[in-house]
């Protein structure tokens, strides 16, 4: 314990270096322009800007690509709040409650709730991050193929059972992502394929391109297909909002409690941030005294989903620092990054750069309450960005998009291919098909195959090796049972209804 | 929206089944010498892919023929403003062999911005002269990633 609190203060003094210091600002400034702008959010941001990280020393470029994300958790929000357009996916339950207290007058008070919040949900992430990062990748250290493998299939069982989203459509999605990651080179045995003679099928398919297609160009589909209005309030901040802000959230601080620990459990599994902050929100309007106030501009009902959304963004990181496995399409992303600078997250990250790690953990402390101050100093200057026409936003968006797919491998062809991706983004979004798990399994593609070949070949072919005890098998159990949850909640239900109707007749 | 859901489905379909071929040819059968063959994985997912879209185009077809097709995928007069970005971002991107990444966005930024925006001619040059140059001191220079240049190579040289 106390080694890591001397870990932790070496962590926090390498991000405070001024070069640092610096490169987490720019981060977070781009990262809530990034946040308020709808057709821009978290995940491309990040990807666009990986290959300026190329150039600096690795530990800036990760605080940079950190902050980003940091930022547009935080920037969601003001979009939200003002002018009842989701920034991001992880803001919409913001508009719920947050809209409403901005149009009845209040705008400085529901963005400074908002923004507390979201600095509270940090602070448990972060927390959790510290120090259970160090404990999970030491017992992570003995995984061997089959159990990582076991941790990847627990992932991805997570989308189909926890995601609310059609199972089979969720399965498709990721052997899509699978499918795509496996075009190219096999590492395995040299062979090409799925390539059909193609040279330019040869390279295979960069996530970082398709994130940018996905989730920039598809939503970008979205957008100009609703046609974008925006009619808003100006959020100005005084200072006696924020003083009067931070002792409300405190007085709510059942919500805050619950929105963070919500958060946090959610964001150690895949999913991330959106669904989290749904389910804190269902939860305190449950538990609250005043639920005739929800949707109506009640102060709770901003608290809980902005502190859970910031909590699994932050907490999202903890799966991806010790085992590899990214918890939310952005931390997918920002693992790219890793490993473009030849730095594999897992438990071998620990022993062999224990002071990137720690460095990386520091900036999530400091980048987080910069955030905080930024967000509330600035808020009405950003929101006002918003008021620049979309016609004028939306070519400089393609464009910065342009910019990120081919710079990736320059390669032109990848910018053919983000327009692709950006139009099965529109379809696959339209038509109910979730977009987070096919991007995490493009990702994870290499790795997966290569460990579960890895174990057939050590089993000589056997394929119980994947539930070989201890480790394995229970998390196979855990993938088996969360996969076919949706089922199993129900059958439950059925005969508790059963049995109460039954039981006192 | 229910069609369009049968065709999607149906498309993945078909591209499971390129996908199953090639996999096959490969080889995913046990090798005594290098294990699970590089069609493994492939012939399993392709074939995932396979199930999951025949699941979905038959329940999809149950769904169209109880409940008619519904809401069209695209809402009414949203096709136009679509089109009016995949167009001109396609041919931005046609452009960038001849004319260089900066140049052609430069081109889009304006034409999207009269011909979409309406904006006086003034602004839309403003901001697609500002954007570009800011973006290639920004890459090219600062960071020093080579964007493509097109015909235009020697032009992009010019120190500023």
């Amino acid at each position: 314990m106390a080694e890591n609190m001397h870990n932790l203060w070496l962590g926090i003094s390498v991000a405070m270096q001024p070069y640092n210091f610096l490169v987490a600002m720019i981060g977070l400034v781009l990262g809530v322009i990034v946040g308020v702008l709808p057709g821009l959010g978290g995940a491309n941001g990040v990807a666009i800007l990986i290959p300026l990280t190329v150039a600096m020393p690795p530990i800036a470029g990760i605080i940079l690509l950190a902050s980003i994300y940091w930022g547009s958790l935080y920037g969601g929000s003001i979009t939200s709040i003002l002018f009842n357009i989701p920034g991001e996916p992880w803001s919409v339950a913001a508009t719920f409650d947050g809209y409403p207290m901005a149009n009845k007058g209040e705008p400085g008070r529901a963005l400074v709730l908002a923004f507390v919040s979201h600095f509270f949900g940090a602070v448990l992430g972060v927390i959790m991050l510290s120090f259970f990062a160090p404990i999970i990748s030491e017992f992570a250290l003995r995984f061997g193929p089959a159990e990582i493998f076991a941790v990847m299939m627990l992932t991805f069982s997570a989308f189909v059972g926890l995601g609310g989203k059609d199972a089979v459509k969720t399965c498709v999605s990721i052997f899509l992502g699978f499918l795509l990651a496996s075009v190219g080179m096999d590492t395995v045995t040299g062979a090409l394929r799925l390539t059909y003679g193609s040279i330019n099928l040869m390279g295979g398919f960069n996530f970082i391109v398709a994130v940018i297609g996905l989730f920039g160009l598809g939503e970008i589909f979205l957008t100009v297909e609703e046609g974008l209005k925006i009619e808003g309030k100006g959020g100005k901040i005084h200072l006696k909002d924020i003083t009067s802000g931070v002792l409300e959230v405190f007085k709510e601080y059942k919500a805050l409690i619950l929105g963070m620990l919500v958060g946090c459990w959610m964001g150690l599994k895949p999913g991330g941030a959106t669904p989290a902050s749904f389910m804190a929100y269902g939860f305190a309007k449950q538990g609250s005294k005043n639920k005739e106030m929800f949707g109506k501009g009640a102060p709770d009902g901003i608290v809980a989903p902005e502190a859970a959304a910031h909590g699994a963004g932050t907490s999202a990181a903890l799966p991806m620092i010790t085992l590899g496995i990214p918890g939310s399409p952005t931390m997918a992303v920002i693992m790219g990054g890793l490993m473009i600078f030849g730095l594999v997250p897992g438990p071998m990250l620990f022993k062999e750069h224990a002071d990137f790690v720690w460095g990386f953990i520091g900036s999530c402390w400091i980048g987080n309450t910069l955030g905080l101050i930024v967000v509330l100093a600035f808020a009405p200057i950003f929101a006002s960005i918003l008021q620049v026409r979309f016609a004028i936003i939306m070519p400089i968006i393609v464009y910065v998009c342009a910019i990120g797919a081919y710079a990736v491998n320059n390669r032109l062809i990848d910018i053919y291919y983000m327009i692709i991706f950006g139009v099965f983004g529109y379809l696959f979004k339209k038509l109910d098909y979730p977009l987070a798990p096919c991007v995490l399994a493009l990702v994870l593609g290499d790795m997966a195959e290569s460990a579960l070949r890895q174990a057939l070949l050590i089993s000589g072919g056997s394929p119980l090796v994947l539930f070989a005890p201890p480790i394995a098998l229970p998390l196979m159990i855990a993938a088996i049972i969360i996969f076919f949850w949706p089922s199993i909640s129900e059958f439950l239900a059925k005969r508790k209804a059963q049995k109460s109707s039954v039981g006192p007749g | 929206m229910r069609k369009a859901n049968i065709w999607l489905a149906v498309f993945l379909f078909v591209l499971g089944a390129i996908c199953l071929f090639d996999a096959v040819r490969l080889g995913f059968r046990w090798d005594p010498t290098i294990g699970p063959g590089p069609g493994y994985l492939p012939f399993y997912l392709a074939l995932g892919v396979i199930i999951g879209t025949t699941l979905t185009i038959f329940k999809g077809i149950k769904k169209l023929k109880a409940e008619g097709p519904g809401k069209p995928l695209i809402q009414e007069g949203g096709l136009k403003p679509i089109l009016w970005v995949l167009i001109p971002s396609t041919v931005m991107v046609s452009l960038i062999p001849i004319l260089g990444l900066h140049v052609s966005a430069f081109v889009f930024i304006v034409f999207y911005m009269r011909e979409v925006g309406k904006i006086e001619w003034v602004k839309c040059f403003m901001v697609g002269i500002l954007f570009p140059v800011s973006l290639y001191i920004i890459f090219d220079r600062l960071f020093l990633i080579p964007l493509p240049s097109g015909w235009l190579g020697s032009l992009y040289t010019l120190p500023f």
